[in-house]
């Protein structure tokens, strides 16, 4: 009987270890398909049965896509893109969100203002993708990397304000108002017992403000048209819907877009449940 | 002196630091909204722009219109109902102390942080039908796969964008759930112990009442992000065979970027907005009620 009961608990075990490694597989068998991609020459590529495990793995790809195609470029905008907006948007939702933490406004100007400024956020980017196209023409900023940067420093704004909003009212105000008896000024407190204080949860929100912006394609699609201006996810889409498709060329991109975001990803694993209720990671 | 400057300074403070979030917010988000309101009943003419309703009127006759109207609900209820399943399914399993949790945890969240363009290309690369991983394994094993045509198919094309849809976001679902399974106190499940539960008894009474905040906040999100999907189906298919896989997003896409008419495009735009709100407002109103209740 005891063994019994002892040998179904072992097999519940392994059910629950097969489930799981089977959910596993089925998450990252497709990415590593992708990888192996973009290491195969192109004999290897199309052979069937595929070839999963063993081939001779070769850089040409990603020396064609970076080197001789415009990829290199479509990179740079995206690294330029994603660290400006962030930085941007950073400065200011987190003055916001520090004034609406620590400041009682009247006429519940507190928890109206901060519901409207969620409430930007809630729109389907296409509905503002419309305009933002035409305003953007009216002012010759289309197909410009600064049409990208404002307008993702407006889509990161009301997200950086919420989290930050978050982290401040988490901290009591016995501290600052200890350093402001200590004769510091409101901004000088924010800055020397404040910040520190709510570091980790700026550091994680920025990092997601760098994924948004990093993995949007809507705005880049329709904001900007030539090599001047275009991101990485539109470049790799440019190449992607063309009659002849360059297989390795494009699994090179899509790695290298890759990349930075899982290491990003499992930076801010701790706030990811808090952040992606907020609508992080993408619009 | 010093002291009643810094009163005021105190009192106009807050103003300055919320200014120039909320005049970002105002020009790139209210504004355009009334853009696109101005936009929605203009019309080209060779005359010049003509105020009209025509943008309006027109949608309830556009078959294209309707049937993508169509494709975003299909599309969000069958993706929704799998992903939610799935989701809570692999939340309860990860609920529970084993080896290698936290590694399991991270490595399923991978689909949904990647890009949604490099999603794209990767189920492009696993479902071309000559050489993708997916028939090329089929017929390794000898299956023939003349039929599995994938994208190519209208009704396989369908499928296969909800099957994207479900692998890339079945991680969302899992990972709220889990954090709210993983809130819930130990002592109801002590009780249903004591009074002998059944594994299901104790699910149906317990995990489930408790679990609702968690569940309908993961639903709102999903929901919310299903209506307005754009960027993996427009890698994968641009809405094609033909406009078999062309949702709302799409369809609005093509109107304003490919035919430059931005007008229909802004009313079609309102739809959305109309749906996403009406639906989001009966979420916010269950939600509210669980928390009184």
């Amino acid at each position: 009987m005891r063994q019994n009961s002892r040998g179904t608990a072992v097999g519940r075990r392994m059910a629950m270890y097969g489930l799981v490694a089977i959910a596993v597989f089925a998450a990252v068998l497709p990415v590593y398909w992708m990888l192996t991609i973009s290491l195969k020459s192109e004999v290897d590529q199309f052979a069937v049965p595929p070839k999963w495990l063993i081939f001779r793995p070769t850089l040409a790809h990603y020396q064609d896509a970076f080197v001789e195609r415009s990829f290199g470029k479509y990179l740079l905008t995206s690294v330029f893109v994603a660290v400006l907006s962030t930085v941007c948007a950073i400065v200011l939702g987190t003055l916001a969100a520090y004034a609406l933490s620590r400041f009682r406004l009247r006429h519940k100007l507190n928890t109206r203002l901060s519901l409207w400024i969620l409430s930007t956020r809630m729109f389907p980017p296409i509905v503002t993708a419309v305009p933002l196209f035409l305003m953007m023409r009216d002012v010759r900023l289309l197909d410009t990397v600064a049409s990208l940067v404002i307008v993702y420093t407006a889509f990161n704004l009301p997200f950086v304000v919420w989290m930050m909003r978050g982290f401040f009212n988490e901290i009591p105000r016995d501290l600052e108002d200890a350093a402001r008896v200590d004769g510091d000024s409101r901004l000088g407190a924010l800055r020397r017992v404040l910040l520190p204080l709510v570091a980790p949860g700026l550091a994680a929100t920025a990092v997601f403000c760098l994924i948004i912006s990093w993995n949007e394609f809507l705005f880049a699609l329709t904001l900007t048209q030539t090599d001047s201006a275009m991101t990485l996810p539109v470049g790799i889409a440019g190449r992607v819907t063309q009659y002849e498709i360059k297989w390795g060329v494009m699994s090179a991109a899509g790695v290298v877009a890759m990349l930075p975001i899982l290491v990003f990803a499992l930076a801010v694993q701790r706030y990811l449940v808090r952040g992606l209720s907020l609508g992080a990671v993408k619009g | 002196m010093k002291r009643i400057l810094s009163a005021r300074n105190d009192r106009a403070l807050p103003f300055l630091l919320i200014a120039p979030t909320l005049a970002v917010l105002v020009a790139l988000s209210i504004y355009p909204l009334v853009y696109a309101i101005k936009v929605s009943f203009q019309t080209d003419t060779s005359s010049g722009v003509q105020w009209t309703f025509q943008n309006f009127s027109r949608l309830v006759s556009d078959q294209f219109f309707l049937s993508a109207l169509g494709h975003t609900l299909v599309y969000a209820i069958i993706a929704l109902t799998f992903e939610f399943l799935i989701g809570l399914g692999l939340a309860i399993l990860l609920n529970r102390q084993m080896r290698g949790r936290s590694f399991f945890r991270a490595t399923l969240l991978i689909p949904m942080m990647l890009p949604p363009v490099v999603v794209g290309v990767v189920w492009r690369l696993m479902l071309n039908p000559n050489f993708g991983a997916i028939n090329g394994t089929l017929k390794g094993f000898g299956a023939n796969t003349e039929s599995l045509t994938w994208t190519a198919s209208p009704t396989l094309a369908f499928a296969s964008i909800i099957a994207v849809d479900i692998w890339q976001w079945t991680p969302f679902m899992f990972l709220i759930l889990l954090a709210g399974l993983q809130a819930i106190p130990d002592e109801p499940y002590e009780a249903a112990l004591i009074d002998g539960s059944t594994a299901w008894q104790t699910f149906r009474n317990i995990t489930l009442p408790l679990l609702k905040p968690a569940i309908l906040i993961a639903l709102l999100l999903r929901t919310m992000d299903l209506l307005r999907v754009f960027d993996q189906i427009f890698i994968l298919t641009e809405g094609g065979p033909g406009s078999a896989t062309e949702t709302i997003s799409l369809y609005i896409y093509r109107t304003a970027f490919r035919f430059s008419d931005f007008g229909y495009a802004a009313a079609m735009s309102f739809v959305l907005l109309l749906l996403t709100n009406t639906i989001s407002l009966v979420y916010i109103r269950l939600l509210g009620k669980q928390e009184a209740g």
